[in-house]
């Protein structure tokens, strides 16, 4: 029994330790907002891609700034964990949540937790089901919109060509609002451009990189005419690499059998994908709007004004003819020259 | 006499009978609780205590059933599965139900439970009828169930589930009743039953048991089921909880499930575990997330301490189980 007290203190010193190493600290020493020096709950559903990161590193930017302490909580891409962490920064008292839920159903039960404990809460980048009147603010990309003008900047490409094209689609978790919107951009774009693209596969991701490489693979046995891929989101596009390379169509912009190549979210690899010519188009979010309005919106509702709809994020397209010009607001470009 | 002295176990000592106990986790987790209570706000307020037994009830449940499998020397690697399966399966019963009050949430949860029984029988029959390794056969089940969850529902979730069932998980006095009530009804089954004493029997020595006359197929089946059924009380309590069936519910839960079983003192080599240890095992782990958790630590920290604590009791486990082969 003696040894048995030191030891669980030296455990809980050891965790206490290994805790620090992922923990927040507070953005400076004379941090303050009135009296009180505010403190934001950030919890994200997974840091499963670059987009997260780098929103997560835009949030803490965005809020170290403004002098505001942070609390991360990363739930791996589990809903239920969500959930006990969103009570957890309830019972931490937090003075907002910013919230990147696994999707639109299983975080109405975290948003009436955090509204009931009377704590703003704003939804970055994938907006919830309608609570009426309750809904939270969303900061969220124009899917629609911003996926309707990058496939459109593909079929231009296209149209160049003088022949018509076989199309893949690879669609993502259509749990996922974004994912939803991104497909309908798609088939919004192509409507009315069948001489142009027609459509023969649209591959199911659920977000995972495995099952989008079987689906390209799979699509490009089963129709090898395939010459116009659109991805629902830029971190898919190594597996989609991978195949068209087993495929032997891996071809740059300009070279004979190259495969049109357009994504949604302006990662890295896409980055790297335009400056070696191998990517044509890609939908680029604007992560440092998207964590400086949810900031703000927070900041709103705090001060007691009145939050409702979502904020859209406009983004902007880039491709071939832009990159130099458009490169310096790609996130993407931002991490792959911080690497 | 000399020789009787020679091989002769040593006497215990202290610390290793304090190993040995059944509640040594238990008093570890109330010391690492009074240790860290000063340093990490709200740890020890009464809001958060209530979210820390809200949030250990289901893990409990599912890893009470989990523990009747290992005393009888099995493990069952489909408990997610399970409760993925029965989420979608019950939310789609309920969503389909003419109206939704009392009647729906009945059906639903016996839907559920009924599927978790079938299927933890299923595991059992093919484990004593087929001769089948419990991990391969678990395993299959696993990925089997996974995949018919999300197929079910082509990835969707299921919402607008009835305000009665929703309570059973979001309502601390129901999730509370409901896992008491279960778990209650497995500890007597272990302790005070004929078929508790059968499955010690069992995962001591199955050989020696079915020569004693036990019916040890019998039992492993009921041990499956018990499982089974541990993961569907499970599913309703999470379901209920996030009011969504969900395709890939406890998709991550198995390591805490598995864990919580044997840091509570259940051994993977069967024969050994209680309920109450497993409650103990499930406060610890559930400790370490929410402290942590409050912390602001990130997930992948909170993964790596609770990996470095399963294994410690794994290897706990394999010490003690060497001690008693030598005694």
């Amino acid at each position: 029994m003696k040894k048995t007290i030191p030891c669980s203190l030296l455990l809980g010193l050891a965790v206490l330790a290994l805790a620090g190493c992922g923990q927040s600290t507070p953005a400076g020493p004379t941090a303050s907002a009135g009296d009180k020096q505010l403190t934001i709950g950030v919890a994200f559903e997974t840091l499963q891609t670059e987009f997260w990161i780098a929103g997560l590193d835009a949030i803490k930017t965005e809020l170290a700034q403004r002098k505001i302490r942070v609390l991360e909580a990363i739930a791996d891409g589990d809903a239920n964990r969500q959930y006990e962490q969103v009570k957890n920064l309830i019972t931490r008292k937090v003075d907002g949540i910013i919230l990147v839920p696994k999707d639109a159903k299983t975080c109405l039960p975290m948003i009436k937790a955090a509204q009931a404990a009377g704590i703003p809460i704003v939804l970055f980048n994938r907006p919830s089901d309608s609570l009426g009147t309750n809904t939270p603010v969303a900061v969220v990309a124009d899917n629609l919109a911003l996926s309707r003008a990058t496939v459109a900047s593909l079929v231009a490409r296209a149209k160049t060509t003088g022949t018509r094209h076989a199309g893949m689609l690879i669609l993502g978790d259509l749990g996922d609002m974004n994912a939803i919107g991104r497909r309908d951009g798609f088939e919004a774009a192509v409507k009315g451009n069948e001489s142009v693209v027609d459509v023969v596969a649209r591959v199911p991701s659920e977000w995972n990189q495995e099952k989008a490489q079987a689906g390209v693979v799979n699509g490009l046995v089963a129709h090898p005419e395939i010459d116009f891929i659109f991805t629902s989101s830029d971190f898919l596009l190594p597996s989609i690499v991978s195949a068209l390379k087993s495929a032997g169509k891996y071809k740059k912009a300009g070279e004979p059998g190259h495969v049109i190549l357009g994504g949604f979210d302006g990662d890295a690899t896409a980055y790297q994908m335009l400056t070696d010519g191998y990517l044509d188009a890609t939908g680029v979010q604007d992560v440092y709007f998207e964590a400086q309005q949810a900031v703000q919106s927070l900041l709103d509702q705090r001060a007691g004004k009145t939050a409702t709809g979502n904020i859209q994020d406009p983004g902007f397209v880039i491709d071939q003819e832009n990159l130099k010009e458009k490169a310096p607001r790609m996130w993407g470009a931002n991490v792959k020259k911080h690497r | 006499m000399s020789l009787d002295v020679a091989i002769a176990p040593p006497h215990p000592g202290r610390w290793r009978r304090l190993l040995g106990s059944d509640y040594f986790i238990l008093l570890i987790s109330a010391l690492y609780f009074l240790a860290l209570a000063p340093f990490i706000p709200g740890f020890a307020t009464p809001e958060n205590l209530r979210n820390l037994l809200a949030n250990s009830l289901p893990l409990l449940v599912v890893a009470a059933g989990q523990t009747v499998v290992l005393i009888a020397g099995g493990i069952d690697l489909s408990v997610t599965a399970i409760m993925a399966a029965t989420s979608v399966q019950g939310a789609l019963v309920m969503q389909r139900m003419p109206n939704h009050g009392l009647l729906a949430t009945v059906t639903g949860v016996a839907a559920m439970l009924g599927i978790g029984a079938v299927v933890g029988g299923g595991n059992g029959m093919a484990i004593t009828r087929l001769r089948m390794p419990p991990f391969i056969v678990t395993l299959t089940a696993m990925m089997f169930f996974s995949g018919f969850a999300v197929w079910v529902t082509q990835s969707q979730k299921i919402n607008g589930l009835p305000e009665d069932f929703n309570n059973l998980g979001g309502k601390l006095p129901f999730t509370l009743a409901a896992s008491l009530l279960a778990v209650g009804l497995l500890g007597w089954l272990l302790r005070r039953s004929l078929f508790g004493a059968w499955l010690y029997a069992v995962g001591h020595n199955p050989r020696t048991a079915r020569v004693s006359g036990v019916p040890v197929d019998g039992v492993l089946v009921g041990a499956y089921v018990l499982s089974g059924l541990g993961a569907a009380l499970a599913s309703v309590l999470l379901t209920g909880q996030g009011e969504t069936g969900d395709p890939v519910l406890g998709r991550y839960l198995l390591l805490d499930v598995i864990g919580a079983s044997v840091i509570g003192g259940a051994s993977f080599f069967g024969g050994r575990g209680n309920v109450l240890s497993t409650a103990a095992g499930v406060l610890f782990i559930k400790l370490i997330d929410n402290s942590l958790g409050l912390l602001g630590s990130s997930h992948f920290t909170i993964m790596m301490v609770k990996g470095c604590l399963i294994l410690a009791a794994a290897l706990a486990d394999s010490l003690r189980h060497r001690l008693v082969a030598a005694n």
